[in-house]
């Protein structure tokens, strides 16, 4: 049999997929941080959060133009191409999550140091987050071991998440009358809803694994059309 | 019709007729002009096996070949893709000891049946090689009209002209060459020689056009301006391309055919046909995965 030619070119495309899925550690660690400034309303770490980014953003800039110059030198086909054109996606996705991690910890300050935090609602975020730090894994798993059935049921977990994040708003809107506490919930509203993002766009990557996988993209879920 | 056509020498030189679906055969006076955007004519293989005297080039190929699309066959040296289309016009059998078993049918009608003269296949089945080769010594016009002048026993010089104009044109040629046509055709470029080759296959208005690796001696440049030829020529005819340059197959050909062959001495075989758009994202077969990705090499 013929040997396996083009080695070069498959060890720099393997690891290329394993510097762009390797963002989503970056951004698992910065979950991470994130949580724990919003539990400990922690103003500091959400800096260190804010400029840490660079590092996720600048794994998407480098990854991506890497990718491009193979598209320009390899021309890339068949499982190739699609792991290419599915790993440009994936870093978009892998940016937002590094992003929604900065809109979280950017209105930590906005609430205070010493803000009127409910327990509950507090609880309820940490729950989101801690939910959407599981699929953030299972995303990578998944691309990495190929596996769409693993990918497809990030859509079951993601619902965790999108309840959750139902529950923070009738609980902000069950918060009373005090001007601070809704001030404060409201901010935690907008924190909720950026960590509900990070889950969607951990879903997106599921839709690339299946595309990978089967060479048919289709969304696991439409939002346009919900009852479809 | 395909039962018959089993098994069987080839009758070279016979004298039969192989009319056409425009009720005019090949041997008519008047060449028949192909109407762009009218469906050219389908190729059918079953089973075609191909053999140089004891050894087996090609083994077990049926496919159908669409009209009015491109339709590629790739595949590495030796996996008998040339050999394959060398048999669609009965131009296999020139090789002394080749032979051909199964059926070739171009709509229907069996291009090997007893009777059918080769000469007139050959004539609805055009061909251009690799190498451009045009007539040395004989002009730009001479060279158009070579295919013309034995085939069609009473061509006026205006209608000669009007052919050799239109097939100039149809080569994207005319322009320029227009104001040197008595000129020898080896003064050309190797670009302009191989167009000059397609204007002489489709001169005599063929149904199909096979093409040899037709790219393989030219500059980029030239190779582009083939290609965009070929997406037009395929408004008129069926074509088939063999080619070496897996890129050109995916830019240029709308269907894929992939050959291969599992060892030296092996004959090959057909692995996989399917849309070349399929073929370059989404194979249906790993060895076809593994040769358009250069897995193997």
């Amino acid at each position: 049999m013929p040997e396996v030619a083009r080695a070069e070119y498959l060890e720099e495309l393997a690891n290329l997929e394993a510097s762009a899925l390797g963002g989503l550690d970056l951004v698992n660690t910065a979950l991470t941080r994130t949580l724990e400034a919003v539990e400990h309303q922690d103003v500091e770490l959400a800096q260190l959060v804010v400029a840490d980014d660079d590092r996720i953003d600048g794994r998407y800039l480098e990854v991506h133009q890497a990718l491009i110059t193979l598209l320009a030198t390899q021309s890339p086909v068949a499982t190739d191409l699609r792991l290419i054109s599915s790993l440009l996606h994936v870093l978009k996705n892998i940016e937002r999550m590094g992003d929604q991690c900065v809109n979280v910890c950017k209105v930590i300050p906005i609430s205070g140091n010493e803000p009127p935090a409910d327990e509950e609602m507090v609880g309820l975020i940490l729950s989101m987050g801690r939910q959407t730090k599981t699929l953030i894994v299972q995303a990578k798993r998944a691309f990495e071991e190929r596996d769409a059935e693993m990918a497809q049921d990030l859509v079951r977990q993601d619902d965790v998440v999108d309840n959750l994040n139902r529950d923070c708003f009738r609980l902000a809107i069950e918060l009373g009358d005090d001007a601070d506490k809704r001030e404060w919930a409201m901010t935690m509203l907008l924190a909720a809803r950026a960590i509900e993002r990070i889950g969607d766009n951990a879903v997106d990557i599921g839709e690339q694994v299946a595309f990978v996988v089967t060479g048919l993209f289709r969304e696991f879920e439409d939002a346009s059309h919900p009852e479809g | 019709m395909l039962g018959a056509a089993t098994k069987r020498s080839a009758p070279e030189g016979s004298k039969g007729e192989m009319a056409d679906s425009r009720g005019v055969t090949a041997t008519s006076t008047e060449p028949v002009t192909a109407v762009a955007g009218q469906p050219a004519k389908t190729i059918e293989a079953r089973d075609v096996n191909l053999f140089y005297g004891d050894f087996q080039a090609v083994e077990g190929v049926s496919m159908t070949i669409e009209p009015n699309k491109v339709t590629a066959l790739i595949g590495s040296s030796g996996c008998g893709k040339t050999t394959f289309l060398r048999s669609l016009n009965r131009m296999h059998e020139l090789t002394p000891g080749a032979r051909v078993e199964g059926g070739i049918t171009l709509d229907g009608e069996d291009v090997y049946a007893p009777g059918v003269d080769p000469v007139a296949v050959r004539r609805l089945i055009g061909m251009v090689f690799q190498q451009p080769n045009p007539f040395p010594t004989m002009s730009i016009y001479d060279n158009v009209a070579a295919g013309l002048n034995l085939n069609a026993k009473k061509v006026s010089k205006s209608q000669k002209d009007a052919a050799v104009e239109r097939s100039l044109r149809g080569a994207h040629l005319w322009d320029e060459v227009k104001d040197r046509l008595e000129k020898p055709g080896a003064g050309l470029s190797g670009g302009q020689q191989q167009r000059l080759c397609i204007a002489r296959a489709i001169a005599v208005e063929p149904e199909v056009l096979l093409m040899d690796e037709p790219c393989s001696a030219l500059d980029p440049v030239a190779t582009l301006a083939i290609e965009d030829l070929i997406g037009e020529l395929k408004n008129r005819y069926t074509i088939v391309i063999v080619t070496h340059n897996m890129q050109q197959a995916a830019r240029a050909s709308d269907v894929t055919a992939f050959f291969n062959i599992e060892g030296t001495g092996k004959p090959g075989h057909l692995v996989e046909v399917g849309p070349t758009q399929e073929i370059f994202t989404k194979p249906g077969k790993q060895e076809t995965e593994d040769y358009v990705s250069g897995r193997f090499g």
